[in-house]
């Protein structure tokens, strides 16, 4: 807290910012609950995600009809994918990564590891996915939450 | 635990839902001589593939325990399909 109002008062000396505006910086720092960044973060590690949540939510207006879809997959289904993904042999992970690479999509499948998604997955309880998307006829929702 | 029981549940137009309970924990029974006729085979594949045979096993056997509590379901319009794996 105190570098932040450190960095507003430092603005204002260098002039970057009127009086006015550095009082109204330091008054939302000073609302701001102390720590809640920090809180956010202890209640993630003391109760760690258990399900991925997919709900796709379709609103379409022609013959169709409205669509939902509701996926619940365990954090533990995962973990035991990536594993599963460390038994592909070196010579398909390449090849697969080259094939990858020719459709310009900058990622290598061999960097995937246990330890890398244990960190993923302890980040996990903050995330949230929502789309929107709006046609003519359709309306479609999806969000990707954890719980 | 590997998963005991999956329930599908199946509704139609007309609102009626048919619910299939399926004894998984007979179907892996039943799988379980298949699994040791064919364990020969897999462990030669694996050694082919350069894959450690057992990493392989464990690997199995830790996702089919982590199908516990998974759930999928399906609806458009007034159909509807869901599957929950207990």
């Amino acid at each position: 807290m105190n570098e932040h109002r450190r960095q507003i008062l430092q603005m204002l000396s260098e002039g970057k910012v009127s009086a006015d505006e550095a009082e109204r910086l330091i008054a939302a720092l000073e609302e701001r609950p102390s720590g809640s960044s920090d809180n956010a973060s202890e209640a993630g590690a003391k109760f760690p995600p258990k399900y991925l949540r997919v709900q796709v939510d379709s609103e379409d207006d022609g013959h169709e009809g409205p669509t939902k879809v509701n996926v619940r997959i365990p954090i533990k289904l995962l973990r035991a994918g990536v594993k599963l993904a460390g038994l592909i042999p070196v010579q398909a992970l390449n090849r697969a990564n080259e094939a990858i690479h020719e459709k310009g999509i900058p990622f290598d499948l061999t960097q995937i590891k246990g330890e890398n998604l244990e960190e993923l997955i302890d980040q996990l309880n903050d995330l949230s996915v929502d789309v929107d998307q709006k046609d003519h006829e359709t309306k479609v929702k999806v969000k990707v939450f954890c719980e | 635990m590997i998963p005991f029981v999956a329930v599908v549940s199946l509704r139609g137009r007309k609102s009626r839902t048919l619910r299939i309970w399926v004894p998984l924990i007979l179907v892996w029974l039943l799988l379980v001589p298949l699994a040791v006729l064919l364990s020969p085979l897999l462990f030669i594949g694996c050694l082919a593939c350069r894959v450690n045979p057992v990493h392989a096993f464990s690997v199995a056997w830790q996702i089919l325990c982590a199908l516990n509590d998974t759930e999928i379901e399906v609806e458009q319009r007034s159909a509807g399909v869901s599957i929950c794996v207990f």
